[in-house]
């Protein structure tokens, strides 16, 4: 069976490539540009691993990660967090986040991490 | 009143150059025709007047040297020399007598004249003082009035001396001299959100302990005001000769505007990181794809073109950071998580990623050092990449570049010697600053923005090393930086 990934990022230019990348890789993906679908689609689709944009345009991936965290049903999801803002790796951590990646990054790191918490 | 009391009291003069001429004469007439009449007239005895009138002119020589100066002093003792002449004429002296009369007249004047100067001279000195000290005064405060910044000035007992017209723009509120007040004490105003507590500001405690405060920031507010302000205090006891606290002053900075720059820059930083790495990574992502696509394809020419673009999008996303770090560091926001690791380790990782960066170049690495530094892994990797690629970038005929690592008190160093353009004696001070780039003989320019080293200075001197270069003109150029070795534990 495919593993699942949900990738939430509010912007499509991000969500495209990075779906296409890793349906070549084997996962089925499921995209959201909207944070606030997220627990439903995380009740529905039930992902292996989440990749979550922390400045979400509407809402906070940081709430998001907290919140998935803190649900009994969720909270064994892998959660890696990604993002362009300088300072933001502190943040991932203290959010509850598995890991974390910083934007630009290379589409290999990002499948590597991906897998790495496939695998265990 | 006060001016019967100016004419009484020579004293109240002071300070107050009004020299006049004709009181002086007027007092003097007054004084001998009422002496004479008194001998006349009253004490029936002419002879009586000598005694009287010496006494009386030198008290009037001594009023009016101080109530009128040099002159007031002079033309008293020149009434009392006429006087005396008179006396002389009218009272028929003759032969020894006479001669008496006259030398006595004389020696008279002449201390008269001698005592007149001293006091005048006395005098005119006290209201020079009075009168400098009050133009200093005043061209202080002119002086202070003109300032942007808020001027506290109090003596040794916390009583307000002198404030300047700024500071009452900035605060709001008028501070009455005279009277023992400062931030601490004002009743209508917060600080940092409460009420002022007493002897807390850095005016009484600069007062207090007698040291300077620099730098202290206070949010400040009017209890009824709405918006407050920040603003920055320093403080400084003024001491006297034995160094005990005189009097103290305050100066008191507007940085509102300035927190809301900062605050606007940070916003953009933030803005603008996100903004340019987000394009950055799609497009990244997209070549990723598209390389997988073209693997398959036999086109070439497609898969080196394909290669070109990442080589330019690698540069890009390097720029945007180099910009990124560069608004980092003059926000004070470039941090670091330092950690131990091999130095040897991180150089050789460096030096196999860009060996693909040059065909033409061989990068050669004597490893003299083994041991361990406490840093920062990627911005030591970050120095070293751009010490390298300037090594590249400014070799465009050379072939070796040289990478040494050793050890020196207690420092581990690292160099990059290039057989380049190398860089002129003059060129060699500037080539840390900003923005500044090394021009070749036919000043000819190289491609980037001139902050790699401006960062790379940066980021080793946070890490308490040092960096530095040697060069000849056309032979080549030596980088090298240095960082601390830990000491071992136990």
């Amino acid at each position: 069976m495919k593993k699942k990934v949900l990738v939430i990022d509010d912007d499509y230019d991000i969500l495209e490539p990075l779906s296409i990348l890793l349906e070549i890789d084997n996962y089925e993906v499921e995209t959201t540009p909207k944070g606030e679908e997220t627990i439903h689609k995380v009740n529905d689709f039930k992902p292996d691993v989440i990749l979550l944009d922390m400045l979400l345009s509407g809402s906070d991936g940081r709430q998001i990660a907290r919140a998935l965290k803190s649900n009994v049903k969720t909270k064994d999801i892998a959660i890696i967090m990604m993002s362009a803002h300088p300072s933001a790796s502190e943040d991932a951590k203290l959010c509850g986040a598995d890991d974390f990646i910083a934007k630009p990054f290379e589409s290999e790191d990002l499948l590597t991490l991906v897998k790495s918490y496939i695998s265990q | 009143m006060r001016s019967i009391y100016r004419y009484l009291n020579p004293i109240v003069h002071l300070g107050e150059s009004n020299y006049s001429f004709v009181f002086p004469l007027i007092a003097n007439i007054v004084l001998c025709v009422s002496s004479e009449f008194y001998a006349y007239i009253i004490a029936r005895n002419p002879l009586i007047i000598g005694e009287y009138i010496i006494f009386i002119n030198v008290a009037f020589i001594i009023y009016f040297s101080f109530r009128d100066g040099l002159r007031g002093g002079y033309i008293s003792t020149l009434f009392a020399i006429c006087y005396y002449f008179y006396i002389i004429a009218t009272r028929h002296y003759h032969g020894f007598e006479l001669s008496m009369a006259v030398d006595t007249t004389i020696i008279l004047g002449v201390l008269y004249a001698i005592l007149a100067s001293i006091i005048g001279w006395l005098k005119q000195r006290i209201d020079w003082l009075i009168e400098s000290s009050a133009i200093e005064k005043e061209r202080l405060q002119t002086i202070i009035d003109q300032l942007p910044v808020g001027v506290i000035v109090t003596d040794g007992h916390g009583i307000l001396t002198q404030t300047n017209k700024q500071l009452n723009k900035i605060l709001g509120i008028r501070m009455p001299i005279g009277f023992a007040i400062g931030l601490d004490t004002i009743p209508q105003i917060k600080i940092n959100g409460s009420l002022p507590i007493p002897h807390q500001s850095p005016l009484s405690q600069a007062l207090k302990k007698g040291t300077s405060i620099i730098g202290r920031e206070i949010y400040y507010q009017q209890v009824n005001g709405n918006e407050g302000k920040y603003l920055q205090v320093n403080s400084a006891p003024i001491h006297n000769k034995k160094r005990r606290v005189i009097a103290a002053a305050s100066i008191i900075t507007d940085i509102t505007g300035q927190k809301d720059l900062e605050r606007q820059k940070d916003d953009f930083l933030s803005m603008a990181s996100h903004e340019l790495k987000t394009p950055l990574t799609s497009l990244k992502m997209f070549l990723d794809l598209q390389e997988k696509e073209l693997s398959s394809s036999k086109s070439k020419k497609a898969q080196y073109f394909n290669q070109r673009i990442k080589d330019q999008i690698h540069r890009l996303s390097e720029l945007t950071n180099d910009l990124l770090d560069i608004s980092r560091i003059q926000t004070g926001k470039l941090r670091f998580k330092k950690e131990s690791f091999q130095l040897s380790q991180i150089v050789s990782d460096t030096l196999e990623g860009l060996s693909g960066m040059t065909r033409q170049h061989e990068l050669v690495l004597r490893n003299n050092f083994s041991g361990q530094v406490f840093a920062d892994r990627y911005r030591i990797y970050q120095v070293l990449v751009n010490l390298i690629s300037n090594a590249i970038k400014y070799s465009p005929k050379g072939r070796k570049i040289i990478i040494t690592l050793s050890s020196q008190n207690r420092h581990a160093l690292i160099s990059v010697k290039d057989y380049g353009i190398g860089i002129e004696k003059e060129q060699q001070k500037k080539i840390f600053e900003r923005l500044y780039q090394v021009t070749d003989r036919n000043e000819k320019t190289f491609p980037g923005l001139g902050l790699g080293l401006f960062i790379a200075k940066e980021i080793v001197e946070r890490h308490s090393g040092k960096i530095w270069v040697t060069s000849e003109k056309g032979k080549g150029s030596t980088f090298s930086f240095s960082l601390p070795i830990p000491h071992k534990k136990g």
